[in-house]
């Protein structure tokens, strides 16, 4: 192989996972393994969303040499399905470790049948190779739950590849044979052969300078869901390749302020002609929206029957639909706090309050009746509007146990609970 | 004269005199209950059901238990109705003259031929009224085989083991004493009660599930162990609807009663009384106009305290029992909590508004599917103003059709067809009359709603 490809070896990363998770009605812990690319000598990794997630307690990172480091969360991004970690630099130097770093190449340049490498540790055998070509090199693939219960897909298109990609591939990068990363191998299907997916360079760039400097990506939304036209220009006597059929739009959201609605056309964005003809059209055009600043005026030229209309619509920040998690021990008791975008799709009248999302048999949160998917509005009559109002309630239970009153809603019943002692 | 006699002879409550066997009981009481058999019709078929009923009075008037008609069949669609005596092929018509609110009885009333070799329940009634059985008393009733048995009577008895407010005063047999909607009797042939069904109300009320989990319980359709009472019944018989679609209804307005428990009752200091906590009142109802609000906890009904049941379930039943006994425009105070405060309000009832099954309906063969008008339980349920309801339901898609073939589902909202925003189902039937008729149409578009989502669908008819 080729010096290039001999240094990204070099490069390549095994990640062990510890994370806390919540979903019992405490808090517990499970591990993973992944795989990631060592991108600069100061220590930066390049990974998967879904291999190291801000519940991660604990990072080990095996180098090459088959020697472990601790290392630390930049960032991470579940959209893109991408996460920046750093190697404890300190304590490799101290440790006399060496390790290579990886350059990127152009993904754009990437044709359908060239050879290309998935490099990573998939169900933990380190450091395998494998080899196939790219199968499709503009893959539109949005999954609503896909890294870790959060949304992603939706503003990138995907790198096909049927090199295999097993677990533990994740977050280790697809090659070429020069050993150029273009692009970071992210998932497969289950249950078919060597249909593997990775997030291209040319966005992994982008994202690894955004999480390397805010440590977090920052997107607009004013709550579009498109769809393609497909063969519905003649319907609405469009020519073809013009717009971009609005699916639906969130309640509440921007958009639907401004009045537009499911069935409207939309035809350009600041008098930019948008094209949605076909699925994988969709996301430039939603990342043309979530690159705008928040708090941006957008104006949307619409058809709706056969009028063209023109509105002004101020974009606000994307928020995930899950929402921060916690366990309250003492009862039993995890939740997620409602975010925007969860209260709207399940029609919530405000964003206040807290989901269960998990209860632990016998505590008292279990014996008062909540069970998961409850909605907690009130605790003790006080507005739950952050976590942080519940989490006080379970501190002063902890040091003096009474009995709790809790508003919950579960679909649209209110009802009254007591966590009792 | 004969006439006169005969009132007479009716108006004698039966009177326990020694107590004859329980053959000739039997044999006398067989002449109140039948068996009715109706047709459902609906877009694409023809469904027959039958059930027992319990002949009410000498105008041939016959009660049916609620879970003996679909809540999601219309009147119109109820075809045919046949009543059957115990054990004979021979039947004779009926008709159908609706469904009462707070007992949830179907009523029919048989042809003037049949009348006379009928005995209405109330010949059976113990003198001096209702009298409850007591635990452990010996109880008996009638079940009927199906049709192809003609509909063969056969004695079930049983004791009491258990008498419970749920919240209608109900007893509760060792074994199943009465097919439901059959009535129950003592040793002595007094009428006691009438068999719950074992179907619905049954399943929710009887079973122990806690408030989280769902309930579950085998379940005997065809004979009942549980029964109402004698007294939760007498009072109820004059109720014969005025319509087949029951009105006149009473409406409140207040949207998902739930019960509040012990736990919670004690932490409010409530404990010796129930409460229901209101979780959603809707536009333009008499509880907004009263000026109720969501969360706000109804703990007694013209200043009486609403009673402790057990399970804590029952009291939404009660209250909405409460109202569905009132007509439109009676007055209805209720003493609720709020926050530490509690707050009388003064609710005059209104007339419930039109009903899904009193909702238009046209069906399209060709399409392939019913469209209905938009209600305001639609709104209701859909979660949008009622002023924003324009468009029609979807109440039925045939399979495989080219509505459902373009993906067009039960229960969806039609808000576009072709283009054209649906204003009033009058427009939206003419349209799709339009459509169903030009046969060299190739396709028509419709934008439909679901779950808050929209999507336009291509319905192709070539």
């Amino acid at each position: 192989m080729s010096r290039g490809f001999n240094q990204l070896l070099e490069a390549v990363v095994r990640i062990d996972v510890r994370e806390a998770v919540f979903e019992s009605g405490a808090r517990r812990y499970s591990a993973g393994i992944g795989s990631g690319v060592i991108l600069s000598a100061d220590g930066l990794v390049l990974t998967n969303a879904h291999v190291v997630s801000p519940r991660a307690v604990e990072l080990s990172i095996t180098l090459s040499n088959l020697e472990r480091v601790g290392a630390t969360l930049v960032g991470w991004d579940h959209w893109t399905d991408l996460a920046v970690l750093r190697i404890d630099v300190a304590d490799a130097r101290r440790r006399g470790l060496k390790f290579a770093t990886a350059e990127f190449g152009d993904s754009a340049k990437l044709f359908p049948g060239q050879t290309v490498f998935a490099v990573g540790t998939p169900h933990g055998l380190t450091r395998t190779v494998t080899r196939g070509i790219i199968s499709n090199n503009n893959r539109y693939f949005e999954d609503s739950t896909g890294v870790g219960g959060y949304e992603t897909g939706a503003f990138n298109t995907w790198l096909q590849t049927d090199a295999a990609i097993n677990p533990g591939n994740s977050g280790g990068p697809l090659v070429t044979e020069a050993g150029r990363v273009v692009g970071i191998s992210s998932r497969g299907y289950l249950g078919a052969n060597n249909l593997g997916f990775a997030i291209p360079s040319a966005i992994a760039q982008k994202i690894v300078t955004g999480l390397v400097r805010d440590g977090a990506i920052t997107r607009s939304t004013i709550g579009l869901v498109p769809a393609a036209l497909q063969d519905l220009e003649s319907f609405y006597a469009l020519a073809l390749n013009t717009g971009v059929l609005i699916n639906s739009v969130a309640p509440g959201s921007p958009a639907a302020r401004a009045g537009l609605r499911g069935g409207d056309i939309l035809l350009a964005i600041d008098g930019v002609k948008v094209d949605g003809r076909f699925p994988e059209q969709l996301p430039p055009i939603q990342n043309l929206i979530a690159s705008r600043p928040v708090g941006d005026r957008l104006k949307l030229t619409y058809k709706r029957g056969g009028q063209t209309a023109e509105v002004a619509v101020m974009t606000e920040r994307l928020e995930s639909r899950v929402g921060e998690e916690w366990a309250l021990e003492k009862w039993g008791l995890s939740v997620r706090k409602v975010s925007r975008t969860f209260a709207r799709e399940n029609q919530l009248s405000s964003d206040v309050g807290v989901v269960v999302i998990g209860v632990q048999a016998g505590f008292p949160a279990e014996v008062a009746g909540l069970s998961r998917g409850d909605v907690i509005t009130k605790i003790n009559q006080q507005p739950v509007d952050s976590l942080e109002v519940i989490k006080a309630a379970h501190a002063a239970y902890e040091v003096q146990p009474a009995p709790t009153l809790i508003e919950a809603q579960r679909d649209r019943r209110v009802s009254l609970y007591i966590l009792k002692p | 004269m004969k006439r006169f006699c005969l009132l007479i002879l009716l108006m004698l409550p039966w009177s326990v005199r020694a107590a004859p066997d329980l053959p000739t009981l039997l044999a006398e009481r067989l002449k109140c209950v039948v068996a009715v058999e109706y047709f459902t019709e609906t877009e694409t078929e023809r469904r027959p059901s039958s059930a027992y009923g319990v002949v009410i009075d000498v105008r041939g008037t016959i009660i049916l238990p609620a879970a003996a008609v679909d809540p999601r069949a219309t009147p119109s669609q109820l075809k045919e109705f046949k009543v059957y005596l115990p054990g004979a092929a021979a039947s004779a018509a009926a008709v159908y003259l609706g469904q009462d609110a707070l007992t949830g009885w179907h009523f029919v009333r048989v042809e003037e031929r049949w009348r006379a070799q009928l005995v209405p329940i109330t010949r059976f009634v113990i003198e001096g009224g209702a009298v409850e059985p007591a635990l452990a008393e010996a109880v008996w009733g009638i079940g009927l085989r199906n049709k192809d048995e003609d509909f063969m009577p056969y004695l079930l008895q049983g004791n009491v083991a258990l008498v419970q407010n749920l919240p209608q005063r109900t007893a509760i047999a060792q074994q199943e004493v009465a097919g439901p909607g059959l009535p129950v009797f003592n040793r002595a042939g007094g009428f006691v009660g009438l068999a719950a069904t074992s179907f619905g109300q049954t399943f929710l009320q009887f079973s122990r599930a806690e408030r989280g989990g769902s309930p579950t319980m085998l379940i005997n359709v065809e004979e009942s162990s549980a029964f109402y009472v004698a007294s939760e019944i007498l009072p109820h018989l004059g109720r014969v609807p005025q319509s087949v679609y029951g009105r006149p209804l009473a409406w409140l307005g207040a949207y998902g009663f739930e019960p509040m428990d012990r736990e919670v009752a004690k932490f409010l200091k409530l404990e010796a009384q129930s409460g229901a906590v209101v979780s959603e009142v809707l536009e333009g109802s008499p509880a907004e106009k009263a000026g109720m609000l969501p969360r706000d906890i109804v703990l007694a009904i013209d200043g009486q305290a609403l009673p402790r049941f057990k399970p804590d379930r029952v009291v939404v039943s009660f209250v909405e029992r409460e109202v569905e006994r009132r007509q439109p425009g009676a007055g209805l105070a209720l003493t609720v909590l709020r926050g530490a405060e509690r707050v009388e309000l003064n609710v005059t009832l209104g007339d419930e508004p039109k009903l899904m099954r009193e909702a238009a309906r046209s069906y399209y063969d060709r399409l392939g599917f019913t469209a209905r008008e938009f209600v305001y339980g639609d709104a209701v349920a859909r979660r949008v103003k009622a002023a924003d309801g324009t468009g029609v339901i979807a109440h039925f898609v045939k399979a495989n059709s080219p509505a459902f073939i373009a993906g067009l589902r039960t229960d969806d909202w039609i808000k576009e067809i072709d283009g054209v925003e649906v204003q009033t189902f009058a427009a939206a039937t003419e349209q799709l009359a339009k459509t169903e008729s030009d046969l060299l149409r190739a396709e028509f578009v419709l934008l439909v709603s679901r779950g808050g989502e929209t999507a336009v669908l291509r319905v192709k008819l070539r």
